[in-house]
């Protein structure tokens, strides 16, 4: 209409600003339609100038070290509650073996623990997220790196190696991997040899006997001279009775 | 956790027990289920009213927030719902939902606009034609229908997707929470944008006579609305 109105006027097009509004809507769909209407080229340029650029940060944040997922984590009380049954445990035993733990049947492992408890050595099934703490506060510290994957504890308030290790031996999927007996850490080969070591009274008895061979070989080394003396004059007895033998013993003069 | 070899070992770490949900603030409203809505209003339409597209441009005004219930289908688009569209929602929510612990609500009006259809076959001309059915109008950025009480979100979403992709605009079922983080998200997008030109800013001042090729609506659309549609990933 103003265009009309415009070319009525006398020929010359009247320069004006015009309003989309009115003169694109001669040509083309409305402006909402069913169909996904074609936009105009300019808009589609202003549209893919105006997309949405997010924001790189000069180090990817995966890059980065995760402090905040190790660091809001609440306190669980259950967790709590298994320290602490971790702590009263290491507490009241003199051996702790960690042993590395396959799958068994469940029988299996019903027999195993049967035949520990024989021997008063306990199986204690803890997980190492919660195991981890305690061990690194306590003194077992240096056992840390054994708990990796399943594991179980044997803790027992006596130092019974040889049995323990003859009951594991018979099981293949249990194996040692560590032990702690009377505060000492020894590895595999230590606790085997720990076995192989003779039993408290033996070991005991040897003690005493060394301690006490000096006293005892006091005295022989005190009676050692008059002994010698004694053998020798014995010696020189029987030699002169031999000699004296044949002819007329002569009066004695034995000072033996 | 690497084990040896490179293959990851899985492990199983301490059960974290969860309290069960509150549903302490809950009220139920009388009826359960959804109600039954009308085909044609109480009071039919005598005058045929034109088809003013606008009322599915853009953004909607009402019932973007949650009222009664927790979980809803949010319109995604533009959109009319006829009555089928009614009866669909309400026979599927009204099967899948426990009406003994949930609830339902609309959250759009009956149809009342009349929509006409000339009748097959005849050419253009001779006037409008009668009024064949009548439509609720739908934006973008509304709640159709709400649904609440003693439930999660797992147990709701199978049944509100189902609905929200046989409606005729794109649609998703929500939470509040989600819909807050999606809001969220939206600002956080808009504000960290690296982009220096935007939309908005490039309209507003009219640069390079780009009004030229925009609709006035343009101002307060900004880019993100293009006839019916809603153009999600935008700013």
């Amino acid at each position: 209409a103003a265009k009309m109105a415009a070319l009525g006027g006398g020929g010359t097009r009247w320069r004006r600003a015009w309003l989309p509004a009115l003169q694109l809507l001669r040509r083309g769909s409305k402006a909402v339609t069913r169909h996904w209407k074609a936009m105009h080229l300019q808009r589609q340029k202003l549209l893919a100038v105006t997309e949405y650029l997010p924001p790189r940060p000069a180090v990817p944040p995966r890059c980065l070290p995760r402090p905040a997922a190790a660091e809001g984590r609440e306190e669980d009380g259950y967790a709590r509650v298994l320290r602490r049954q971790v702590e009263e445990t290491l507490r009241g035993s003199r051996m702790v073996a960690v042993c590395q733990f396959n799958s068994m049947a469940d029988e299996d492992v019903a027999a195993l623990r049967h035949f520990l408890r024989r021997h008063n050595i306990h199986v204690k099934f803890f997980l190492n997220e919660v195991v981890r703490p305690v061990l690194a506060q306590s003194k077992y510290r240096n056992l840390l790196p054994l708990f990796v994957c399943r594991n179980i504890l044997l803790v027992s308030p006596e130092t019974r190696a040889r049995e323990m290790l003859r009951v594991l031996k018979g099981v293949p999927q249990v194996n040692l991997l560590g032990a702690c007996i009377d505060d000492t850490i020894l590895s595999r080969q230590g606790v085997e040899n720990f076995a192989r070591l003779p039993p408290l009274e033996v070991s005991q008895g040897q003690t005493v006997a060394a301690l006490s061979l000096l006293s005892s070989q006091t005295s022989s080394l005190l009676q050692q001279g008059p002994a010698h003396l004694t053998a020798l004059l014995d010696q020189h007895i029987r030699r002169l009775r031999e000699a004296a033998g044949p002819a007329e013993p002569p009066p004695g003069q034995s000072t033996g | 956790p690497a084990g040896p070899g490179g293959v990851a070992v899985p492990r199983a770490g301490l059960k974290k027990l969860a309290l069960p949900p509150d549903y302490s603030g809950i009220t139920f409203p009388e009826k359960a289920k959804l109600k039954f809505m009308d085909k044609v209003p109480a009071v039919p339409k005598v005058r045929r009213e034109p088809r003013q597209l606008r009322d599915i441009r853009g953004p909607s005004r009402e019932a973007t927030d949650f009222t009664q219930g927790q979980y809803g289908i949010l319109a995604l688009g533009g959109g009319y719902l006829h009555w089928g569209h009614f009866e669909m929602i309400r026979l599927t929510i009204g099967r899948s939902m426990d009406p003994k612990s949930m609830f339902a609500v609309w959250r759009v009006p009956a149809p009342y606009k009349s929509v006409t259809k000339k009748s097959l076959g005849h050419r253009m001309g001779g006037g409008k034609g009668p009024i064949d059915h009548y439509v609720t109008a739908v934006k973008s950025g509304r709640l159709v229908v709400e649904v609440g009480g003693r439930c999660e979100f797992e147990e709701v979403k199978p049944f509100l997707t189902r609905v929200a992709q046989k409606l005729p605009f794109p649609a998703v079922a929500v939470s509040r929470e989600s819909l807050q983080e999606m809001r969220r998200e939206e600002e956080e997008k808009r504000l960290n944008n690296q982009n220096p030109w935007t939309f908005e800013r490039v309209v507003a001042s009219n640069m390079l006579g780009m009004r030229k090729y925009l609709s006035p609506y343009d101002l307060q659309l900004k880019g993100r609305y293009w006839g019916k549609f809603f153009l999600k990933h935008r700013v």
